[in-house]
């Protein structure tokens, strides 16, 4: 059953297929080892999504603690921020674009040590390929 | 018949062809990336034959572009529509002069010819390209750097003067003291500023024999930590090393699932040295971690210094030399170099080894002298390259990642050595030569004012 964008349900199944990922749980195993792993993500607002959203991981060493939509483009708490227009999201999680793609030509603007990111491509890549394996309905427009 | 033809050809000594005499290879370089066809192919007979040559462009509009043995996968050594100058037509060596141990060639003589030659009087240039089958007017028009670049620099520091033609038909002799400007603009200039016609290469002696240690290293930052000691030690006269994958089947990668790899790290290091006097062993290994010791190789050194020649036979044998070569080259950062070989390794795929290898070179960053070519600063450096051959149906899903890998590469605070796959935005041309490119653009209206002189490449047309 598909599940709408944006819900609190489907940050749930986020977490959750994090948590069960053997990809990501490889991948991320040194994610937040000695940092700051929590990400935020913020879908900005385009034609199809009416309002800014942004959505709060707690990630540490390949398990993630809990996610949750949480209001403004900013959390005290996250250690980086992923940021695009819902449009680039929406390749990004279809697999129109490549995750790696869309942060290194800048379409997707990152927050936070772009250094520590780059040294852990394969755990931001398997966080995003969760929630693309996620069967999601997007807002349209 | 083309209606410039007869002119052109009764101007020149040399051949020139029209397309209906073209083979495949007048079309593409090594890279197989791109596909241009030119008006005219020249084999040019002498340094005469390119001054009418560069007269004749600028008179009817023509560009002109040279090509050694056209190894180069950009767009160089093609041309689209204009005059290609095949440049191994002009193969002479000249006598070496056993004073200032110097010998002037002609741009088109393969470094394997000369090699050759030299090896009979013990004579060796300083730096050889792993490939040998490239041309001298090629390699210094890149760089032309190999495993005892750490020592020597580029194969353009140990040029002792050029002759030049520029783009206005002028023969310039130049050297680091004369016509320094043209010189060093011409030395990794990419044939933006003249065409190369006759090169005064620096020697050295060599001693008859090598000793080759066949180290291997299981972990990155250690294999890094001996290669700079290595360097230091002063002991060494080669350094070459790569990265090999052990397969390790399939994992999920974005959720579909892919070969992955634990990669190793050979290290092979060599002495020359005189028969009858090898080296000690546990001297020259003292202090170095490997994780194995695998071999020891005794050899003549010509026959070192054509090592890879198997190498690439085997290439052309299993035809992957007809693949796509999109390689991604960069000269890294010490301090970040681990950390990037790492990150792209883990998502490079063992099947590289198909025609194709990794490559990783420690080098210095205060043996060149070549205003062109750029590297990071610092005095370590780590030369790193990918170097795939692709099936041309595979280009489409592999294309995007290896420009990821070029991103990444540079925003680990790499150079782009640019004999590879280079697609860079005008502004990252910018990026890359940072306060160069001013000058370069200035050398480029000096030199060439008509910008005949191989374009396609550096973006000088988007710079007002």
């Amino acid at each position: 059953m598909s599940l709408t964008f944006g819900t609190e349900a489907w940050a749930a199944a986020l977490a959750a297929a994090l948590n069960v990922s053997s990809e990501y749980r490889n991948a991320a195993a040194k994610w937040g080892d000695g940092f700051n792993g929590n990400v935020l993500l913020v879908f900005d607002a385009d034609a199809t999504l009416g309002t800014t959203r942004a959505l709060f991981v707690e990630l540490t060493k390949g398990s993630c603690r809990g996610a949750s939509f949480v209001p403004g483009v900013s959390h005290p708490d996250a250690g980086f921020g992923l940021r695009a227009p819902l449009s680039v999201w929406r390749d990004v999680l279809s697999r129109k674009t490549l995750a790696a793609t869309a942060i290194l030509t800048g379409k997707m603007k990152v927050e936070g040590d772009r250094m520590t990111l780059l040294k852990h491509t394969a755990a931001h890549r398997a966080l995003v390929a969760c929630a693309a394996a996620l069967d999601t309905e997007f807002p349209s427009a | 018949m083309d209606p410039l033809y007869e002119t052109l050809a009764a101007s020149l000594q040399g051949t020139v062809r029209t397309p209906d005499a073209f083979t495949a290879e007048h079309r593409e370089n090594y890279g197989r990336i791109f596909r241009w066809t030119p008006r005219f192919v020249v084999q040019p007979q002498s340094q005469r034959d390119i001054v009418t040559l560069v007269r004749f462009c600028r008179e009817h509009g023509l560009h002109l572009t040279n090509r050694g043995a056209a190894h180069s996968q950009s767009q160089l050594a093609i041309n689209h529509g204009g005059v290609l100058v095949e440049m191994q037509s002009m193969h002479a060596i000249g006598a070496v002069d056993e004073k200032s141990l110097t010998v002037d060639v002609e741009p088109g003589v393969l470094w394997s010819d000369l090699t050759h030659r030299l090896a009979k009087s013990g004579l060796v240039p300083p730096v050889l390209t792993n490939n040998l089958g490239v041309t001298v007017g090629g390699t210094l028009s890149m760089a032309g750097i190999g495993v005892a670049s750490f020592r020597y620099g580029s194969q353009g520091d140990n040029v002792v003067e050029m002759d030049v033609v520029t783009g206005e038909g002028s023969v310039v002799t130049c050297s680091p003291e004369t016509n320094d400007e043209l010189f060093w603009g011409a030395i990794a200039g990419l044939g933006s500023f003249g065409v190369i016609t006759r090169a005064r290469l620096q020697l050295r002696r060599m001693k008859p024999m090598t000793r080759t240690y066949y180290l291997l290293y299981d972990d990155v930052r250690v294999f890094l930590e001996d290669a700079r000691s290595a360097m230091d030690s002063g002991k060494w006269d080669h350094l070459e090393s790569w990265g090999a994958p052990c397969a390790q089947g399939t994992r999920p990668v974005a959720g579909e699932r892919q070969v992955f790899a634990k990669w190793f790290y050979p290290f092979h290091l060599t002495i020359e040295y005189d028969a009858g006097s090898p080296p000690d062993d546990a001297a020259m290994l003292a202090g170095l971690r490997p994780y194995d010791n695998l071999y020891t190789d005794d050899c003549p050194t010509i026959e070192f210094l054509e090592r890879m020649v198997p190498v690439f036979a085997l290439w052309k044998k299993a035809g992957t030399w007809e693949f796509m070569h999109p390689w991604i080259e960069c000269i890294l950062p010490w301090e970040t170099a681990a950390d990037c070989i790492e990150q792209v390794l883990a998502d490079t795929p063992p099947g590289i080894q198909l025609g194709g290898h990794v490559l990783l070179w420690p080098a210095k960053g205060t043996t060149s002298r070549s205003k062109n070519f750029m590297v990071p600063a610092g005095d370590n450096l780590v030369g790193f390259g990918l170097l795939p051959a692709v099936p041309q149906k595979f280009w489409g899903e592999v294309s995007e990642r290896l420009e990821n890998v070029s991103r990444m590469m540079l925003l680990f605070g790499a150079k782009r050595y640019l004999s590879g796959w280079v697609n860079f935005t005008p502004e990252e041309w910018k990026e890359h030569f940072g306060a160069r490119w001013h000058e370069l653009v200035a050398l480029k209206r000096r030199y060439d004012p008509d910008s005949i002189l191989n374009p396609g490449f550096l973006p000088f047309e988007a710079t007002p």
